[in-house]
């Protein structure tokens, strides 16, 4: 089955900046995936070049089985919303009127379920609009439009608990109705873990993790306790920092616990906590080597 | 039935309807009311013509309308799944269709003002001396023909702007001036001024109407030119 992105050898550089350097990845659908990375990572221009916004210098982007650039009848199945998206001088309903024109299953019932949701004054200027209801106004364009391929960046800069609450809310109610490939990048992504099947971590425009999130689970744990027990805990296995402090010694380990583990950790009185996958996209980013990770996962 | 790519482009700038398509009348109409005082407040003189320029306000108008187009509009556009391509070419129709019912009000306007004898103080605001001062189908092609001319000049320019900001914008305006100082050294060098005053004398309205029409196909090649490569 043609995946719904694919990514090959993907490069963007800007005179003496490589924003993306040989990213290959692909992501199927239906699925709701995560790119994760720093400020500056490479994320939007990603994002960017999968929506027909940017160019690729070197590489191939496949959306949906086509080069989405200047491609019409792929553009049309993309939507991408950006935490800087510029409006043009309109209204709120007018934004959401010029969307609905562009997108052949558009929700209108959910626009404005999400409008009404999200407070929107559908009467106000875009430009008096707080940073919020712009960002919630996003949302609702990438929502309602329901294309096949839906591109979030930073979905919900500026929107408070609440509302980001309303979107994993949202966002997984339609997608359980429509699945569709979702591809959000968030730096939030242990309040999104619950919704994301993948997660493809990016920095400094190179990819460094890309696994199923079910498969991450659980292969990383941080080890707490008296430095002798941990150290012999961790004895022969991979770690990915270690730092003591006085007596006691905080490692990372990578590979997956049995009951065994547990036992011995019981009775050696160790602390053991699962890593979060935030914490394994960090990792993976300060180690730009994701295969200890990737080989835990496999094990 | 659904529209086009190309049609959906044009719904979706019209969905500011007031912008496009009541601005420069409004604007129109208060540059007649500022010519009507002011013709209250002159002589009459004796001629049966007070010509004015209240109507150069809609022309403006539309050389803005060109500039927003794309300044604001267009990012949003590629982020709902429209091609460089496609808005171009519907920008480019909404133009089109603008300039020829722009035109069509201008003729129209051209008839109220004859039969009402230049809204009774023999104001001629309507026409322009020489340029649309001819027959009606003559004024409604060159008046066409000028506001289409003036939407691609500020699509241009707002295109240019959006790839290259300030700088870029600035560059292009002085690159314009620098062309036609290059030109006019080329002309004296050859001394053809005197052929350059025999050309403009002897040009028709029609004539300088196909000029500008050619003007038009050159900002149109050079807009998407710009385009093609446009990021946001």
């Amino acid at each position: 089955m043609t995946p719904a992105i694919s990514v090959t050898g993907l490069g963007r550089r800007y005179r003496n900046h490589e924003a993306l350097a040989g990213v290959t990845f692909e992501i199927g659908t239906p699925c709701i995936a995560g790119l994760v990375g720093r400020n500056g990572a490479g994320k939007t221009t990603l994002l960017r070049i999968l929506g027909g916004q940017e160019f690729a210098t070197s590489g191939q982007v496949r959306v949906l089985g086509a080069e989405p650039l200047e491609n019409d009848a792929v553009l049309r199945r993309i939507v991408l919303v950006r935490e800087d998206q510029t409006y043009p001088d309109l209204k709120v309903r007018h934004a959401i009127a010029a969307a609905s024109l562009m997108y052949p299953n558009w929700d209108a019932d959910l626009a404005a379920t999400l409008v009404d949701a999200y407070e929107l004054p559908p009467s106000r200027p875009i430009k008096k609009l707080s940073r919020g209801m712009r960002t919630a106004l996003g949302i609702t364009i990438g929502l309602a439009a329901r294309a096949e391929v839906t591109l979030f960046d930073e979905p919900y800069a500026g929107l408070d608990a609440v509302a980001r609450t309303l979107f994993y809310d949202q966002l997984l109610a339609d997608y359980t109705a429509h699945p569709r490939c979702i591809l959000l990048s968030t730096h939030l992504v242990d309040e999104a873990a619950e919704l994301l099947d993948r997660i493809v971590v990016v920095d400094h425009g190179r990819l460094v993790l890309d696994a199923a999130t079910d498969d991450l689970r659980g292969t990383a744990t941080t080890v707490t306790g008296p430095a002798r027990d941990v150290e012999r805990f961790i004895a022969g296995r991979t770690t990915l920092s270690t730092r003591t402090l006085g007596t006691n010694t905080r490692a990372v380990m990578v590979g997956r616990l049995d009951s065994r583990d547990r036992e011995l950790a019981g009775h050696l009185r160790l602390r053991l906590e699962g890593l979060t996958l935030q914490q394994l996209a960090v990792h993976a980013a300060e180690r730009h080597d994701p295969s200890a990770l990737t080989a835990a996962e496999a094990s | 039935m659904r529209a086009t790519p190309i049609g959906n482009v044009v719904r979706y700038l019209l969905v500011d309807r007031v912008t496009f398509l009541l601005l420069p009348w409004a604007w129109a109409a208060f540059g007649f009311v500022l010519d009507v005082v002011i013709l209250q407040l002159t002589p009459a003189g004796h001629s049966d013509r007070r010509w004015v320029g209240g109507l150069a306000a809609a022309f403006l108008v539309v050389f803005v309308l060109g500039v927003q187009s794309v300044a604001n509009a267009l990012p949003f556009a590629l982020s709902i799944g429209v091609s460089r391509r496609t808005y171009f070419l519907g920008v480019t129709s909404l133009a089109l269709a603008l300039a020829v019912c722009f035109g069509l009000v201008v003729t129209a306007g051209q008839g109220v003002e004859s039969a009402t004898g230049g809204w009774g103080m023999h104001m001629a605001y309507f026409r322009v001396p020489y340029l649309l001062d001819g027959p009606w189908y003559r004024s409604w092609l060159t008046a066409a023909t000028l506001f289409v001319l003036l939407f691609v000049y500020g699509m241009w320019y707002g295109l240019i702007h959006r790839r290259s900001g300030l700088p870029g914008t600035m560059v292009f305006g002085a690159a314009q001036l620098g062309v036609l100082a290059l030109a006019a050294v080329i002309v004296t060098g050859l001394h053809g001024w005197n052929r350059v005053g025999h050309f403009c004398t002897a040009l028709t309205a029609v004539g300088l109407t196909g000029i500008l029409a050619a003007a038009v196909a050159v900002m149109l090649a050079g807009g998407f030119a710009t385009l093609r490569r446009l990021t946001v």
